[in-house]
């Protein structure tokens, strides 16, 4: 019996044993009610709704899908149902960095799901999805970010040699973000090759800035809530920013970059090292995707000067309206979608669960099924979960204060102003928001 | 008394047959306008539906007129609307011109004019983020390959360049729009005129100069006011491939107005803003009339 075989067998042995606890769950009974849920579309997304028929077989009742969109759309379409007081629905999509924004329109699952369910989760993803004390939101699959890198370049002896000369230390996988800045100058090669990439626009690159800015030991605001980040690691942080611009260690066209760009460039084979999201890693490795599968290393998030490693992370997540007009069945419901099965089917795709059984066990199923990459990739994602991850401020004006941040990070990436001037006009611009809101 | 009532039943009746209408005007253009106007007057905040009672006079409005980010993307928008116009119009007269020329095949290359036009915007604005993006994006690589520059060049993030990608979707989209538009009118113009300017011995420029384009125009004005209108709410194709950055370089009033009103949450801000751009709809919608007008009128042998 060849191993491949073996392994096959030990891995459908084990379905019926990881099966055995979701079919002893009771979903209650729910006969007749039909409800009403607005959820997140998407290719990635759509696998988890075909088991809905799951639910309903159970429980009797029906699932009527009133929207599915991708996120943006789906916050403007809640924004108009609380302006219209239209939340006539039960269950909503949503996400750590949005939640903030909707006030309390969505119920405290604390009372609604019993203790030992959400004891089965990771407990810093719980908290991520606690604003106000009130755990708003049950997490169905997480996202962080780690550094994919090329590993034949990192192999190569002349590549080796030529850096230890230059920088005078080993050419290796970066633990710094001051090693990824060195190794990103010293690969680029425009325009042919660059050293690294970063998304350059909108709340994307507000986040990474915000990571980074954490790492370099600063702060987004103060323990008052006004704007910190001009401090002097903010400038440190975005001078990071600035300065591979400057050297064309990035493409030139970065800062209109959002995530599909800096995907598909490192799968393009023209970008050494690339920081992304784990929902990326099955498509790096895809012969089919990606020039580099097969050639593709990823180490933890390097560390700002801190100390500290970044990790901005954010989950999403599903809530249930304070205005349901059943919300044991929407309770149900949601338990359904994020109970161990459901996340099983999420995770073999790349998605990061947020139970912590399912993180062993899909890692179980990666090795038994020969796929080592994705077993590194879950072991990687699964340490800077639980250790590194951070949420921005989780306040309604994180979106709002963000949108008045970008515009001066490109800024000072296109030399309009320095990084100094830069993040002091966002601040006084992120004070009046501040102030507006009634923080001060 | 009879006549009395008779007289001012005839003189009712117009209004009762047109009430219908009215009342309908009413409800669907009139309040929600009235509405709208009244929540630029309150801080009104999308997730904070009770912020439309209260009433702030014309703080959002007197906070606008200082605010110099609003005013450069007003002013982007002038310059965005007046290049992309003038682009899609001589374009679109040449298009129209040449397959005006043509016997055969006429009605299938109508056809084919029309296919970019039956894009969605965001479809559209994709198509060209890729096209121009500087890294993996076909234009650099077939100008690499070809020879013609060494560099990458950042199409979206240049200023100038970045301005002239988004020009070139909107135009690449709606030019068939002018060249419909002209071709009707290249149609439906007698012949009669042409042919006594041959006799009399006109060249060809001097035939187009002061025959067919003086006949087109009206109907170069009607396409001009349409577009106008649609490129002054330019927003899509923006929004996809640079989100009016960088840095503002391409901010237009539409892209600011929608992050403004439905990311930030404040609607009531955002309508004020969109009560000012009207005013430059109207500005444009009135210009081109009035010369609509005077095209009519040239023709009509007033002048």
């Amino acid at each position: 019996m060849s191993r491949l075989t073996a392994k096959a067998l030990i891995a459908t042995a084990l379905v019926p044993l990881l099966a055995a606890p979701a079919a002893a769950q009771d979903y209650g009974n729910f006969d007749g009610y039909t409800l009403r849920v607005k959820l997140i579309g998407g290719a990635q997304y759509e696998p988890l709704y075909a088991e809905i028929s799951k639910w309903e077989e159970m429980t009797g009742a029906k699932v009527e899908i009133l929207s599915r969109k991708n996120h943006f759309e789906l916050d403007r379409e809640i924004k108009q149902d609380i302006a219209a007081r239209t939340l006539d629905w039960c269950v909503g999509s949503n996400h750590t960095s949005f939640a903030p924004q909707y006030g309390n329109i969505y119920a405290d699952l604390n009372e609604l799901i019993d203790a030992d369910t959400l004891a089965d989760f990771v407990p810093l993803v719980l908290e991520h999805s606690t604003v106000d004390g009130r755990l708003v939101q049950l997490p169905r699959h997480s996202d962080v970010s780690n550094l994919f890198y090329i590993k034949s370049l990192f192999e190569d002896d002349d590549n080796k040699a030529a850096f230890k000369a230059e920088y005078g230390y080993d050419l290796a996988p970066p633990e710094t973000w001051a090693q990824v800045s060195d190794q990103a100058k010293f690969f680029a090669n425009p325009p042919d090759f660059y050293g690294t990439q970063y998304v350059g626009k909108d709340e994307a690159v507000v986040g990474r800035f915000y990571e980074l800015l954490v790492a370099e030991g600063g702060q987004l605001f103060n323990d008052e809530w006004e704007p910190a980040f001009n401090s002097e690691a903010g400038v440190r942080a975005l001078d990071w920013f600035v300065d591979l611009y400057n050297a064309n260690a990035v493409p030139r066209g970065v800062p209109n970059y959002l995530w599909d760009d800096t995907g598909l460039g490192f799968a393009s084979g023209t970008v050494a090292l690339n920081l992304d999201w784990a929902g990326w890693s099955a498509f790096f490795n895809d012969p089919e995707n990606s020039k580099v599968a097969g050639d593709v290393g990823l180490v933890r998030a390097p560390k700002g000067s801190s100390g500290k490693r970044t990790g901005w992370s954010g989950s999403h997540s599903f809530s249930i309206t304070e205005t349901c007009d059943n919300k044991e069945a929407a309770a149900s419901f949601v338990t359904f979608l994020t109970d161990h099965d459901r996340q099983m089917i999420e995770a073999s795709s790349g998605l990061l669960p947020t139970r912590t059984q399912v993180w062993e066990d899909a890692k179980a199923n990666f090795a038994a099924e020969g796929r080592d990459f994705m077993v590194e990739v879950f072991d990687t994602f699964s340490a800077s979960m639980s250790e590194d991850a951070f949420t921005p401020p989780l306040i309604p004006e994180w979106i709002e204060v963000s949108n008045e941040i970008w515009p001066r990070i490109q800024a000072a990436m296109l030399g309009d102003m320095s990084s100094q001037e830069a993040l002091d006009a966002a601040a006084r611009e992120a004070l009046l928001i501040m102030e507006d809101a009634g923080y001060r | 008394m009879l006549r009395y009532l008779r007289t001012r039943q005839a003189k009712l009746t117009p209004i009762l047959l047109l009430s219908p209408a009215l009342l309908t005007m009413l409800f669907v253009v009139a309040l929600p306008l009235l509405f709208s106007l009244y929540t630029s007057l309150t801080p009104y905040r999308l997730t904070r539906p009770e912020s439309i009672e209260t009433f702030i006079g014309l703080r959002n409005y007197i906070r606008l007129f200082s605010d110099s980010g609003f005013w450069s993307a007003f002013g982007r928008t002038i310059l965005f609307l007046a290049i992309a116009l003038n682009v899609e119009f001589l374009l679109g007269l040449g298009i129209a011109l040449l397959i005006n020329r043509i016997t055969w095949g006429q009605r299938t290359l109508r056809t084919i004019m029309m296919f970019p036009m039956m894009f969605s915007p965001i479809l559209v604005g994709f198509q060209f983020k890729f096209i121009f993006n500087d890294n993996i994006g076909i234009l650099n690589n077939a100008l690499q390959s070809l020879g013609i520059t060494d560099q990458a060049i950042p199409w979206l993030v240049d200023g100038k360049l970045a301005m002239f990608s988004i020009i070139f979707a909107e135009v690449w989209m709606s030019t068939s729009v002018f060249a419909i538009l002209l071709l009707a009118g290249l149609f439906a113009m007698p012949r009669d005129p042409l042919e006594a300017a041959k006799v009399d011995g006109c060249n060809a420029w001097q035939v187009f100069r002061h025959i067919t384009l003086p006949f087109i125009m009206p109907f170069a004005f009607i396409a001009m006011t349409i577009r106008s209108l649609d490129v002054a709410r330019a927003y899509d194709i923006v929004s996809v491939m640079t989100g009016g950055g960088p840095a503002g370089r391409t901010e237009l009033l539409w892209t600011l107005i929608a992050r403004t009103g439905y990311e930030n949450s404040r609607m009531g801000q955002a309508n004020a803003m969109a009560y000012i751009s009207t005013i430059l709809s109207i500005a444009f919608t009135y210009f081109f009339f009035t010369k609509l007008v005077a095209a009519r009128r040239y023709m009509g042998g007033a002048e």
